[in-house]
């Protein structure tokens, strides 16, 4: 075997590479192995559920009572005609443990030939599962070379969910019969399983999961795969957890683990050390290779000898004794907590103007009014160690009894760890409301490190303010009633001027209009020269169209509909605006032609 | 000084009464009245404000727009440019000027609001 000396460099390798490795999630708490049991010893009422209940039973250690049941030849020829290529998986599985359970004799090499044909062809979990079992059955001396690497191949079909679960999809029942089988071939072969570390793991977390079970045959599965993963040969998960919370204090000094094994089985044997217990703030190491001690089954430390100050730790357990166990290195959140003290409380009144602190007694009720300021100062000690704390709540509650109203400050620590709390009352009415009158202040201590918390009562205070208003409702009443309605506002439209002037502007600028056609009247403009071809006429109508085409636009139309009836209409209008212009040009050029003609014969 | 602009003025007025082509008058009193109509617009700006905005714009665009047409009108039937604009006759450059004042319609048309 190995010596201490390479197991501890073995140890020390595991956590240098994998600081984070993973721990099972699950297993069977003692609660659970009783259930369990329970669901296996209902009464069967079939050779499935007793053949379920019988050896699930067994399989957790409980006691069953012993059938003897009488064999014939033929019963004995029908079982070894089973034994055969033509016969499934299940068939062949059953006929086996029948035959071996019964004492006969069969020929082992015959059967793996048989499975081995078989599972060529049933290519599922299930088959190849029986499979494995069925080899179980057979005599040691056979070549399982065939079958044992099926365990591989198996393996990898698994489905990793989240890196925490390795299941197949065939569901629970099928996970925990493939680990049965696998361990149980590879205690039988003697040759260790090849499963890593962290698939056995993960296996655990699948299969012990779930806490309440369907059918007889789920149960029975849980139970075959948990007796297995806790009795073999070589790998047998270890479960680490702390007893009750993991808490430490003065009054309970002593960290309890509990390790066992997926049935809540205390190993004995192991032996558990603390690699290194470091705090989680400061990162400090108080603790390195420290041993716990074993006691009525439970591994238990006295973590206050090392006087650790109050806070969450990180510790780094070690299990070792068993070259089979895995998962044994676990890593656990462990809280020391402590008793806090007030101590060296203050109270005074300061006024404004001059500074000058009076001192008063703790008790009795003091009267304030809005020039002087109340402060309070005190410290917070750790009871065992003296050492000053900084918990995470620190508040001065002030409560009016008449009105219900609670305003809550906080209370800060300064450079020294001294704690300040300073009202000043006029610059604080509005969260008082204003309202005069007399206000308990409590000081609230607390963290989740300290075991009494501390609702203190420190005194009674009269405030006085000088603008009070009429006593409203109380601010949380109206903080949850439907606030007021806000209406939309629209965007105001842009301010017009006055009709009359608009009007007038209208008039104005269509003027000129007036003022061109004077012009043109004046000028003698005139259209004698109209001619009335079909083309003039459909050019003057068609630009008509056109515009009045225009004013539809304004009012009705869109740009894309415009577009189209102005490409009708303006094709219509071009064609004859065209003709017509070129009819008018041809009567220019000959009047121009014939003038020239005529100056011409009259320079002559 | 005052006198020889005056002088100018009325020269100026003198052959422009004899010497343009009615014609060409009837484009220039056309142009006036684009031209007219497009300064009250803008007093009406300066005077009251500029809401609506966009029709101000369109408004105003079409009054430069049509006049700027109208100059090119003029230009191209003036027969003392004939020589400029040997490709164009006058039937052509009318044609021209309806065609841009159709586009010129539509985009005030629509900017109109």
């Amino acid at each position: 075997g190995l010596d201490p000396g390479s197991l501890f460099s073995l140890v020390l390798l595991t956590v240098a590479l994998g600081a984070q490795a993973l721990t099972p999630s699950h297993h069977l708490s003692l609660s659970d192995v009783a259930r369990l049991q329970a669901l296996l010893s209902q009464p069967f009422t079939d050779l499935a559920s007793a053949y379920y209940s019988i050896v699930g039973l067994s399989k957790l250690g409980a006691s069953v009572a012993d059938e003897n049941i009488p064999v014939s030849n033929e019963t004995r020829d029908i079982l070894l005609a089973a034994v055969s290529e033509d016969s499934t998986v299940t068939q062949i599985f059953r006929a086996v443990s029948a035959l071996s359970s019964l004492g006969l004799p069969l020929a082992s090499q015959e059967v793996v030939g048989a499975l081995v044909a078989r599972i060529a062809k049933e290519d599922n979990v299930l088959a190849i599962t029986t499979a494995l079992q069925t080899a179980t059955r057979l005599s040691q001396q056979a070549d399982f070379g065939g079958i044992l690497e099926e365990i591989e191949d198996l393996a990898a079909r698994l489905d990793d969910l989240g890196g925490v679960y390795l299941q197949f999809e065939e569901g629970l029942e099928a996970t925990a019969l493939f680990v049965t089988a696998a361990y149980t071939l590879s205690d039988h072969v003697d040759t260790e399983p090849p499963l890593k570390e962290d698939q056995v793991i993960q296996l655990v977390n699948s299969v012990f999961s779930k806490k309440s079970w369907q059918s007889l045959s789920e149960a029975f599965s849980v139970a075959c795969a948990a007796a297995a993963l806790s009795n073999n040969r070589f790998q047998v998960p270890v479960i680490v957890s702390a007893q009750g919370p993991a808490t430490v204090s003065h009054n309970q000094p002593i960290l309890q683990l509990l390790v066992t094994d997926v049935l809540s089985n205390p190993l004995a044997s192991a032996s558990v050390v603390v690699e290194s217990a470091q705090a989680v703030v400061s990162k400090n190491v108080i603790l390195t290779q420290a041993p716990f001690s074993l006691r009525d089954g439970i591994f238990e430390l006295n973590f206050m000898t090392s006087q650790p100050a109050s806070g969450y730790y990180q510790f780094s357990v070690a299990i070792t004794g068993d070259t089979r166990l895995v998962a044994s290195q676990v890593e656990l959140k462990v809280k020391v907590s402590t008793e806090v003290a007030i101590t060296n409380m203050d109270l005074s009144v300061v006024d404004k103007d001059q500074s000058i602190g009076t001192k008063t007694s703790r008790l009795g009720r003091k009267a304030h009014d809005s020039h002087q300021n109340f402060a309070m100062t005190f410290q917070l000690v750790d009871v065992n160690t003296g050492v000053e704390l900084t918990p995470h709540q620190t508040f001065v509650r002030l409560h009016n009894h008449k009105t219900g109203q609670e305003v809550v400050f906080v209370a800060e620590p300064d450079s020294k760890n001294l704690y300040k709390f300073e009202l000043d009352i006029a610059e604080r009415k509005s969260e008082f409301d204003s309202m005069s009158g007399t206000y308990t202040l409590h000081l609230i201590v607390g963290d989740a490190t300290l075991e009494n918390p501390i609702l203190w009562n420190v005194a009674d205070i009269v405030l006085k303010f000088l603008d009070e208003e009429a006593p409203a409702a109380i601010q949380s009443k109206t903080l949850y009633m439907p606030k007021p309605d806000i209406q939309h506002l629209f965007r105001e439209p842009e301010k017009k001027p006055p009709t009359v002037v608009s009007n007038a502007f209208t008039a104005l600028v269509l003027s000129p209009f007036l003022l061109l056609l004077i012009l043109w009247f004046k000028l003698g403009a005139n259209i004698s020269n109209f001619s009335l071809s079909p083309s003039a006429v459909l050019f003057h109508v068609g630009h008509a169209c056109m515009l009045g085409l225009m004013y539809v636009y304004w009012t009705h139309l869109n740009m894309f509909q415009t577009l189209k009836y102005l490409a009708i209409i303006g094709s219509l209008t071009f064609l004859a605006g065209n003709r017509m212009l070129a009819q008018k040009a041809v009567k220019r050029i000959a009047a121009e032609q014939s003038s020239r003609l005529a100056k011409y014969r009259s320079l002559r | 000084m005052s006198n020889s602009v005056i002088s100018v003025i009325s020269r100026f007025l003198e052959e422009y009464t004899t010497k343009t082509s009615n014609k060409l008058k009837v484009v220039d009193a056309y142009l006036f009245y684009i031209l007219l109509t497009g300064a009250l617009q803008f007093l009406y700006c300066l005077l009251v404000g500029t809401f609506p905005f966009n029709s101000f714009l369109a408004g105003f665009i079409s009054c430069v727009g049509a006049f700027i047409l109208g100059v090119c009108l003029r230009i191209q039937i003036n027969p003392d440019n004939k020589g400029d604009f040997l490709t164009i006759s006058q039937e052509r450059a009318f044609a021209d000027f309806l065609l841009a004042h159709t586009v010129l319609h539509l985009v005030v048309i629509n900017f109109i609001g």
